[in-house]
């Protein structure tokens, strides 16, 4: 394995560390990280969408002689006059170029496949539910004529829940209730999956941290063990040097308030 | 100590003992390895026989949009579905819709496809990545020969023999989308799956997945992968023995430790709870604030 892959990896395990110490408290190498993540994420972005989007299609098709392209050069500069205090009215072109491509783009695409497909969905065809699944089937995710009314009975009570033009009377409170308790689970299942991925997230980096993410070859070369280790110590001693000069620097406690 | 002066305490806890039990939780698993059993989801099931379904020599379209921050949920079902095409001899063209995936995906591509002998032009390409999102997607369903004038290596992408015949999206049999985020599967689907009847699957991240859930029972999305546990499923599928020599199954061996750190956090949220319910009346006598 070559040296530089060698010492990429003992930088990214030692990267890992410094991030990681924000669980103990906002600190200077903590900075030093962010400030190098963000550093490379804007130069790895720039240099991909320079050769990806830039230059093969504009700078080479007007070297090739396509003047078309002059266009959308033209529509970028007349966007960087937005500092411009006296022409950033200039501007307003392209942004509304951006705007009216997007909402066309967006419009059709919500409509067709979140909008009508969804609805169609939520209607759902109780004979062949119960013919294909019965009442309710443990091997295809509990479908079934109970899931297929529980769809629309809930959708309908969520629904009515975000309804103001009526009343809410005890009936529709009822119902309102039922929405509020079915948006809920709605959460409960978002946040769980959501504390999946952040676990799933740490696991990556510890992985990383013990070697576990690569062939066995590669981390008897890397010793990534040894690498956690003396990240850590590194980490921790600048962590305590930091709160040492932090305690020297701070007034005494019987100190008189400034004026 | 009683067993309210406890609980107060645990109220009044340390935000820091939190993040080093869940780091105990994990570090430890992974040291001494636990094997708890799984089984496959339904969705990740239908997105393999998707694969299998299909005949060899057959050409799919990989959307690999994802990023280092969502490596652990994605690497292991990126990794396995290329094992799994490319044993079945299934020809592979990718591209993303990420600026930071390239550095990331191309290797592994490359790699799997040298174990396997495959050839660069003719087995698989990487045809590049392409900014401008929704947009782009929509340029991929309408013209990829246009969308993607170049392949990173400098040939031209209409030339390449893997392209012959695969102009738009849909003359694809199988799109597959990789999605750590935005541009990725949702844009996929209301872009170009509805328009073409695209046939598509996808892995996804764990907070994607509730959303993209509605696609799959709509039919719009022929499989679904949900994090961490739908790519260890995968892996299951591809590998029913287990890993070769030299390869390890990343989602697999992290399940378990997942489940602890599942385990710990709901005894925190039931602990919290309990300790709250228990400790209110006392505040509200003290006179406090329930």
């Amino acid at each position: 394995m070559a040296t530089i892959d060698i010492a990429g990896a003992w930088v990214s395990i030692f990267l890992t560390m410094c991030i990681f110490s924000y669980l103990y408290d906002d600190n200077p190498i903590y900075k030093m990280a962010e400030h190098l993540f963000l550093g490379v994420s804007i130069g790895i972005s720039t240099v991909e969408i320079y050769f990806g989007a830039f230059k093969p299609n504009m700078l080479d098709k007007l070297y090739n002689g396509q003047l078309l392209s002059i266009v959308p050069l033209v529509l970028v500069l007349m966007l960087f006059l937005k500092v411009n205090r006296k022409y950033s009215w200039v501007a307003r072109i392209p942004i509304a170029f951006i705007v009216a491509a997007y909402a066309g783009v967006k419009l059709t695409g919500q409509a067709q496949s979140n909008l009508m497909t969804q609805v169609s969905q939520s209607m759902p065809d109780l004979g062949q539910l119960w013919a294909d699944h019965g009442m309710w089937d443990w091997s295809a995710d509990g479908a079934g004529v109970f899931s297929g009314l529980f769809l629309v009975v809930g959708l309908v009570a969520a629904l009515l829940h975000f309804y103001f033009s009526a009343p809410h009377n005890r009936p529709m409170r009822m119902v309102s209730r039922f929405g509020v308790m079915v948006l809920m689970l709605s959460f409960g299942a978002s946040f769980g999956y959501t504390v999946m991925g952040r676990i799933s997230l740490a696991i990556g980096r510890v992985q990383e941290m013990l070697g576990l993410d690569r062939p066995a070859a590669e981390a008897a070369a890397i010793h990534p063990q040894v690498a956690s280790v003396v990240s850590a110590g590194v980490v921790i001693a600048v962590l305590v040097a930091w709160r040492m000069q932090q305690a020297r620097s701070a007034p005494p406690a019987d100190a008189e308030p400034a004026p | 100590m009683t067993l309210f002066q406890f609980l107060e305490r645990f109220q009044a806890m340390d935000r820091r003992w939190v993040f080093l039990g869940m780091a105990i939780a994990i570090i430890v698993p992974m040291l001494v390895p636990i094997n708890f059993e799984f089984s496959v989801d339904e969705r990740v099931q239908a997105m393999y026989d998707e694969v299998e379904s299909l005949p060899a020599g057959s050409t799919v379209l990989v959307s690999a949009d994802f990023d280092p921050a969502s490596r652990p949920e994605l690497e292991p079902f990126f990794r396995a579905n290329l094992e799994h095409m490319f044993r079945r001899d299934i020809r592979v063209v990718m591209v993303t819709l990420w600026e930071f995936a390239p550095p990331l995906v191309v290797p592994i591509l490359d790699e799997m496809a040298a174990r396997h002998g495959k050839e660069y032009g003719t087995d698989y390409a990487y045809i590049g990545f392409k900014p401008g999102k929704e947009l782009a997607i929509k340029a991929i369903g309408e013209n990829i020969y246009k969308t993607f004038p170049e392949d990173p290596r400098g040939n031209k992408v209409a030339s390449l023999p893997i392209m012959q015949g695969f102009k738009q999206a849909k003359d694809f049999p199988l799109l597959v989308s990789v999605s750590a985020g935005f541009p990725g599967t949702r844009e996929y689907v209301l872009q170009i799956q509805g328009q073409y009847n695209l046939n598509m699957i996808s892995a996804c991240t764990a907070v994607s997945a509730p959303d993209f859930i509605p696609f799959y029972k709509a039919g719009q999305l022929k499989g679904l992968s949900g994090g961490m546990p739908g790519s260890a499923q995968y892996e299951k599928l591809v590998y029913p023995d287990g890993p070769p020599p030299g390869v390890r199954l990343l989602a697999t061996q992290s399940v378990n430790v997942l489940n602890l750190g599942h385990l710990y956090i709901i005894l925190l949220i039931v602990l919290g709870n309990v300790s709250w319910m228990l400790t209110r009346p006392r505040d509200v006598a003290a006179g406090g604030k329930a």
